[in-house]
């Protein structure tokens, strides 16, 4: 069966996702470097693809859950750069007035809702929205991201079996970043710390429908099952588990994130420019927004659009940057605040 | 299934013999049980294994003392398979200072170190961990000693214990899986709570070793622990067994057991365990009449005396109520 | 008004609740526990087919589905069983649930109704005796709930699902078989007013759940010696009327807090150090203590009830304070 090829709109759109999430980034590793970053952050770098190409694919009533990883679900999805890193800085103008930061920042407005830093965490939360979502007969669906660590906690697996039995609308996305490139090619893919050697055996155990994408930078492959799953999902036929594989990008080697592949080099893929340095390799072959731009030239885009593209996308950030440092500090007294909910 | 790599040792008559009386053992001391839980006598809720006698006598009939066992809330056929004694183990039942535990854990907390025996366990799962735990120390100590852990149907829904067959096959832990699914947990239907067409897709999405086996056969149920049991001694790892089989009580034993068909329990019994072995040992001539019989009556003394014990046994007393929170 | 036991008034508050919100779902049918109280349930099964389900044996999983659920705008009633099942969804409960609110800055709502069975409830043993609502307490921005008559349960439980933060109700089977009248209709009972079950002059006793019940009847001994006790129902640890407990504290001069959380960092202990800290000039004496001990509960019914408050215990208690 062949997947049928974005057109050079739809990848563009993908494509400008895919930008808007690693400026992001890129501005996240600066306020980083100036010390402003509150606490340990985790960076979406290598894997905009499957983001980008799933939040296509969604609908504006769906409603989603995402992890500490979560920068590029967020801005991917629309949220405004400037609320999300000054919520980074932990300031009073940031999404969640600062208390939440890196690890829980969210937007409900998006349809975006809790974002858990415990691994496997939001897998129950989840399905608990898909069964609201089936309750109110609502033709949408539940996205949920996660990482291949939660495939290691039994309350995953305690929600796949429930999803299945109650034929929940949901999708979950699981974006595995752990392998590394000789895992990769070796065909053994996986993590080290899971007996199953392929992830989708998990889901199906439970009769899930699943999809897996060795190749994690198949925008047009993951948005065709994405689009597929949130149609199953809406018309009632349950869940799908998706699984994308990228290669581990250098940058999350160490304790620290480290911008190790620099900022990114639109030349490169557009011309102009060779990848350099110690992981040139990762950014001829692996990086996902080289890939796309490439895509998108092969497909008639000129390269003075997407360079267009990029300049405004800076732009954004560079103002988001801005308003970041300037956002100022919650007051004390408020440290307490939404403890409770208002309203009875 | 393919075929055996273990031809299945011969077993003795007086294997035979015992593994006899062991089911008929645990069948005569539930019924004690059930007595005296309707008396009011045990402390607390009391979880009938009657009908799963096989799995209890099959599994650990070839286990050595000093092997690890974790066990359920319906444990007792294991406790007495495991080796414990009808008198003292009964006296826990009822809460009394003689009993294994000093009439502490009762009837689902019941343990005996010496024995291996880490405990029955109230909560769905709970043993689970403990034998995988079991069986790693024993991987460290370089014994050869494996663990096993019965638990139900239910067991399969919950996270631990996916969690622990992970962990058992990344790091290859003796420990056998039990399951004994009778169909039930508590008034639940298995096939109401449990996703997924086939029960052994979760240990073999482990790449675990998993059987399915009747568990209302015991000499089918020896068979293929046996080969689950020099898997782990021999450093291959877990094994999964789902056994199938029955209760013929219910959950607990004022369960009135309105969830189940009207003729299930009949259909049941027909395949009951004893019964089966009885007719395969008379067939086959491997025992006779009379030899079942004696023993049949043995046990019914046995039982006797258990309870005539359990019953004059003395309560802890409340000065010793402090002792054992924590270890000395 | 109609004659109601405890079961019957729960099973009420629920069909109010399920009549009059769309968004009410419940989780669970095992939440009367496993006496012939039990079949109630069959009432919310029969009037509301549909919005009662049965999960798998998965605590964590259901308590996160509550959560979630609610977050996305739901109201679900998840009943965990026997509250020592309960800790198998903690991760849920306290770092999902509880903290969703104000980690979200506001933006998360999790109005999601954990309920459960706790306190010694009679040979239970060590994994079925467990009072956990210590543990929640200090998890901040759970609600916590434990009715003592069936007034009080009806419409405290109703009153959940008009609240907007996560709850947690936690009943006692003891409690099961108390009649008294109810009324019929709609009503709720908001949180954080605790309520004079029986007023007196000499000595306050706070209490929440079947130690309410205990209390009551240590009262009546009382009574016949002439001591006057107060009996103070809490109704939610959080929020604390802390108001009406130094009010009450303020007129006698004498506390006894009554609780079934083992002693170290329980409930009693909470209530006694802020009456200590706020009322300290109203005390003739110091506040005091009586709970379960720190010990896991042991099958033995003998020493069961040698580890567990009593109505005698509490009358032996309050003589000795009274001496």
């Amino acid at each position: 069966m062949t997947i049928p090829q974005l057109d050079a709109t739809v990848r563009q759109r993908v494509f400008e996702r895919m930008l808007l999430m690693r400026r992001l980034e890129e501005g996240v590793f600066e306020l980083a470097d100036r010390g402003a970053m509150v606490g340990h952050f985790h960076v979406y770098i290598g894997q905009e693809a499957t983001g980008a190409a799933v939040l296509d694919a969604a609908g504006p009533d769906e409603l989603l859950l995402t992890t500490h990883r979560n920068h590029g679900h967020l801005v991917g999805r629309g949220a405004e750069p400037r609320r999300l890193l000054a919520e980074f800085l932990g300031r009073e103008g940031g999404l969640n007035r600062g208390r939440g930061g890196t690890l829980h920042a969210t937007d409900r407005a998006l349809g975006f809702l809790q974002t858990s830093a415990i691994v496997g965490g939001i897998v129950p939360l989840a399905i608990g929205a898909a069964y609201t979502l089936k309750n109110q007969n609502k033709a949408a669906a539940v996205i949920a991201f996660f990482g291949d660590g939660a495939l290691e906690e039994g309350y995953v697996f305690e929600a796949f079996n429930i999803a299945a039995l109650w034929k929940l609308p949901i999708v979950f996305v699981c974006e595995n970043n752990s392998v590394g490139a000789v895992g990769q090619q070796g065909g053994g893919y996986n993590t080290s710390v899971s007996a199953s050697t392929q992830f989708t055996a998990i889901p199906k155990v439970f009769g899930i429908e699943t999809r897996v994408f060795l190749d994690g930078n198949d925008v047009d492959g993951i948005r065709h099952a994405a689009s597929e799953a949130l149609q199953r999902a809406r018309q009632g036929l349950g869940p799908t588990f998706i699984e994308t594989v990228t290669t581990r990008w250098p940058g999350s080697q160490p304790l620290w994130p480290e911008l190790a592949t620099g900022v990114t080099n639109l030349a490169v893929a557009l011309g102009g420019a060779r990848a350099e340095g110690e992981h040139a390799d990762w950014i001829a072959h692996q990086d996902p927004v080289l890939r796309v731009a490439r895509e998108l030239l092969d497909q008639g885009v000129s390269a003075a659009t997407l360079d267009a593209l990029d300049a405004a996308i800076r732009q954004r950030i560079s103002e988001a940057i801005d308003f970041a440092l300037h956002s100022p500090d919650p007051q004390p007294a408020t440290a307490a605040d939404y403890l409770f909910a208002q309203g009875q | 299934m393919p075929s055996s790599p273990f031809p299945p040792s011969p077993l003795t008559a007086d294997a035979l013999s015992a593994i006899y009386r062991q089911m008929v053992l645990i069948r005569r001391f539930e019924e004690q049980v059930q007595r005296f839980a309707r008396s009011g006598l045990t402390a607390g809720l009391v979880h009938l294994c009657s009908g799963q006698e096989a799995t209890a006598v099959g599994v650990c009939h070839l286990m050595r003392p000093d092997d690890y066992l974790a066990s359920s809330h319906r444990g007792h056929g294991h406790s007495l398979a495991k080796g414990m004694r009808p008198d003292r183990l009964m006296a826990e039942i009822l809460g009394k200072a003689d009993g294994y535990c000093g009439g502490r854990g009762g009837s689902m907390h019941v343990s005996d170190p010496a024995l291996g025996h880490l405990g029955t366990n109230g909560i769905v799962g709970g043993g689970i961990p403990l034998a995988a735990g079991a069986a790693l120390a024993a991987r460290q100590a370089g014994t050869r000693q494996l663990a096993v852990c019965f638990f139900g149907d239910g067991a399969l829904n919950q996270g631990i214990t996916f969690e622990v067959m992970n962990m058992a096959a990344l790091w290859k832990l003796p420990v056998v899986f039990v399951c004994e699914n009778n169909g039930y947990g508590e008034y639940t239907a298995l096939e109401d709570v449990t996703a997924g067409s086939r029960l052994a897709a979760r240990g073999e999405v482990f790449d675990i070793d998993t059987r399915e086996v009747d568990g209302m056969n015991v000499l089918d149920v020896l068979r293929t622990v046996e080969q689950a049991f020099a898997r782990a001694r021999s450093g291959g790892g877990p094994s999964l067994l789902i056994a199938h089989t029955y209760r013929y009580s219910g959950h607990h034993v004022n369960d009135q057991q309105d969830y189940k068909a009207a003729d299930d329990i009949e259909q049941w019994q027909q395949k009951d365990p004893i019964q089966q072995f009885k007719r395969h040992l008379l067939e086959q001539g491997l025992a006779s009449a009379a030899t079942l019989d004696a023993l049949e009556q043995a046990v019914a003394q046995d039982i006797q005396a258990a309870a005539d014990f359990a019953k004059a046994a003395a309560d802890p007393s409340p000065e010793s109520l402090s002792t054992h929170v924590y270890a000395e | 008004m109609q004659r109601m036991t405890f079961a019957d008034a729960i099973i009420d508050g629920l069909c109010h609740a399920l009549r009059s919100d769309d968004s009410v779902s419940l989780i669970g049918s095992a939440l009367l526990g496993l006496g012939p109280h039990r079949r109630k349930v069959d009432r919310i099964k029969q009037q509301f087919p549909g919005r009662l389900l049965d999960g798998p044996t998965s605590e964590a999983a259901l308590a996160g589905l509550g959560a979630g659920a609610a977050m996305a705008g739901g109201r679900p009633f998840v009943d965990l069983g026997t509250a020592s099942f309960a800790l198998l969804a903690m991760p849920q409960i306290v770092n999902e649930a509880a903290v969703a609110h104000s980690m979200s800055g506001g933006q998360i709502t999790a109005p999601v109704v954990y309920h459960m069975l706790h306190g010694v409830r009679g040979g239970g043993g060590a994994q079925h005796s467990t009072s956990p609502q210590a543990l929640f307490w200090n998890s901040p921005g759970l609600q916590i709930v434990l009715p003592a008559s069936p007034r009080d349960a009806k419409g405290l439980i109703r009153h959940a699902f008009k609240t907007n933060s996560p709850t947690v109700i936690l009943n006692h089977a003891k409690l099961m078989p108390i009649e008294e009248d109810v009324p019929t209709g709609d009503f709720d009972i908001p949180f954080g007013q605790a309520d004079i079950k029986r007023a007196g002059r000499d000595i306050t006793i706070v209490a929440t759940s079947h130690l309410v019940q205990l209390a009551l009847e240590a009262a009546r001994t009382l009574s016949g010696s002439g001591i006057e006790v107060e009996v103070l129902d809490l109704r939610t640890l959080c929020p604390l009327d802390e108001d009406a407990l130094l009010a009450s504290v303020s007129r006698t001069g004498r506390l006894l807090v009554v609780d079934e959380c083992p002693l170290r960092c329980g409930p009693a202990s909470e209530i006694a150090a802020t009456v200590a800290e706020r009322a300290w000039s109203s005390l003739k004496q110091a506040p005091q203590r009586l709970t379960r001990a720190d010990a896991p509960i042991p099958c033995s019914a003998v020493l069961e009830a040698a580890l567990t408050p009593d109505a005698e215990k509490i009358v032996q208690r309050v003589m000795q304070m009274m001496r």
